[in-house]
């Protein structure tokens, strides 16, 4: 499989650290978002990841040059049409998302793979916006942040997709150091379905608003289970709000399966705006 | 389950029955004893037996032998045992049912069960996706190989417990 011209659509966290990620292996990238100031920060990003990465290597000017220039910022309007792959990661919308599917497969060649980065909406659902011929060039292809330094990536069949095509990126991104998993078309596919009981457990543990005890179930799953870091501080960092509303959605993709259910403290935080670090406040204050 | 006798103190460890770790309890009520509960409620056990004077998780310990410990009465030859054994202590002031890791890796093995009687990944998939995904550093089916036995025990307390079905274990466990 040949992948040297790809389209990323979005250019937010997740969508800048792909893009940059396919850039550093000199893969030709257009990143692309209605928002000038989103490019202007993701270009910003780009620059720098480039220029830490081509000092730790101790590339040349000439070549650090051509990787800073090998990413594109562009507008929607500014699009080729011959991408080998184009990867979309912009807001979880399934409405935006399923008229973005559209547009592209009206515009891109046949041979172009279009591919999803959501983390919540099965992919045959989105698939409904593309052509009947186009719907074995189409999947989920799940980035972890931050992307170029999470080797995983989740690639999603969705039941059109190509058995081939899923095989040959498995092969693809296993050879450019990323470490491909295979997973069915399903709610939270693998991460974060199997990830949820990480959070839903310590804090029916804990039971009750008390930072004492979150500590101490943070220090013991870090000391005993060897996590890098305990759930209550995950949930902090990635926000309360956010965790809560993946819990909330995996959780009715289940139709309420009680193993998905979240706590009432869960909740409870996020009525009270204890959104985690991003507020100062979550599980534990913060200065 | 094997028990180490020291003196007027008994350390029991291993897995055994419910009915087999109360036995010991029940037989030897001069005794103090400290004994791993991985799988059952301490509470219940603490509640029914005055002699049980500490409890500690050693089932699901990994190469680096880390337990939790919960003494309600502190003995430093006990402790020192632990240690000499290999074991690094972790103290808690927890009691709950499986303690921390154990109640919740074995809340993490059941969910990668369930994927994977559904089909949504193989286990070699499902170990590398939450390894390489969320930096965890065992994948589901590593940390419960040869430990099947203890989630589906520990599970099966839980739901017992709590009434709730989310403990209730894929049928690849029972």
């Amino acid at each position: 499989m040949n992948i040297n011209k790809v389209l990323v659509i979005g250019a937010g966290t997740m969508g800048s650290g792909i893009a940059w990620w396919f850039s550093s292996l000199g893969v030709q990238v257009h990143l692309v978002d209605a928002s000038p100031d989103q490019l202007e920060r993701a270009k910003k990003y780009c620059t720098d990841q480039t220029y830490r990465w081509a000092t730790k290597n101790n590339l040349d000017q000439s070549l650090t040059q051509s990787l800073l220039e090998i990413i594109s910022y562009i507008s929607k309007e500014e699009m080729d049409n011959d991408y080998d792959l184009v990867i979309e990661a912009i807001i979880e919308n399934l409405e935006v998302k399923k008229s973005l599917f559209k547009e592209l497969d009206q515009k891109m060649k046949p041979e172009t793979v279009i591919a999803s980065n959501t983390s919540s909406f099965p992919i045959d659902l989105m698939g409904e916006a593309i052509s009947n011929e186009r719907k074995k060039n189409f999947l989920g292809l799940h980035f972890f942040n931050p992307a170029p330094v999470m080797k995983l990536v989740e690639i999603i069949s969705s039941t059109h997709t190509d058995k081939t095509l899923a095989e040959d990126l498995y092969h693809w991104f296993e050879s450019k150091g990323k470490v491909p998993a295979h997973c069915k078309d399903s709610p939270g596919f693998i991460v974060n379905r199997v990830a949820r009981n990480f959070y839903g457990e310590p804090l029916r543990i804990a039971e009750t608003d008390d930072e004492k005890k979150f500590k101490e179930i943070d220090q013991v799953l870090k000391e005993v289970g060897g996590f890098r870091m305990g759930p209550f501080e995950l949930m902090d960092l990635i926000g309360v709000d956010v965790n809560y509303s993946v819990t909330c959605s995996v959780w009715e993709a289940y139709n309420k399966n009680p193993r998905f259910a979240p706590h009432h403290l869960q909740e409870k935080l996020v009525k009270e705006k204890r959104l985690g670090r991003k507020t100062k406040k979550g599980f534990y204050q913060y200065e | 389950m094997n028990n180490i006798y020291m003196d007027d103190v008994i350390i029991n460890f291993g897995f055994a029955s419910k009915e087999e770790k109360k036995k010991l309890l029940k037989e030897n009520p001069d005794k103090s004893i400290y004994m791993d509960l991985t799988c059952y409620d301490p509470q219940e056990f603490y509640n029914e037996f005055p002699n049980l004077k500490g409890i500690f998780s050693a089932l699901f310990a990994d190469e680096a032998k880390r337990i939790e410990i919960h003494f309600k009465e502190d003995n430093p030859l006990v402790l020192e045992h632990l240690v000499s054994l290999g074991y690094q202590p972790i103290k808690t002031t927890f009691t709950s049912c499986g303690f921390i890791f154990p109640r919740t890796i074995s809340q993490i093995i059941n969910e990668a069960y369930y994927a994977l009687e559904e089909g949504i990944a193989t286990k070699e998939d499902i170990n590398r996706a939450m390894k390489f995904g969320v930096n965890y550093p065992k994948g589901p089916f590593e940390w419960s190989q040869g430990k099947e036995e203890y989630v589906k025990t520990l599970l099966l307390e839980l739901h017992q417990l709590t009434k709730d079905d989310r403990y209730i274990p894929n049928k690849a466990l029972l």
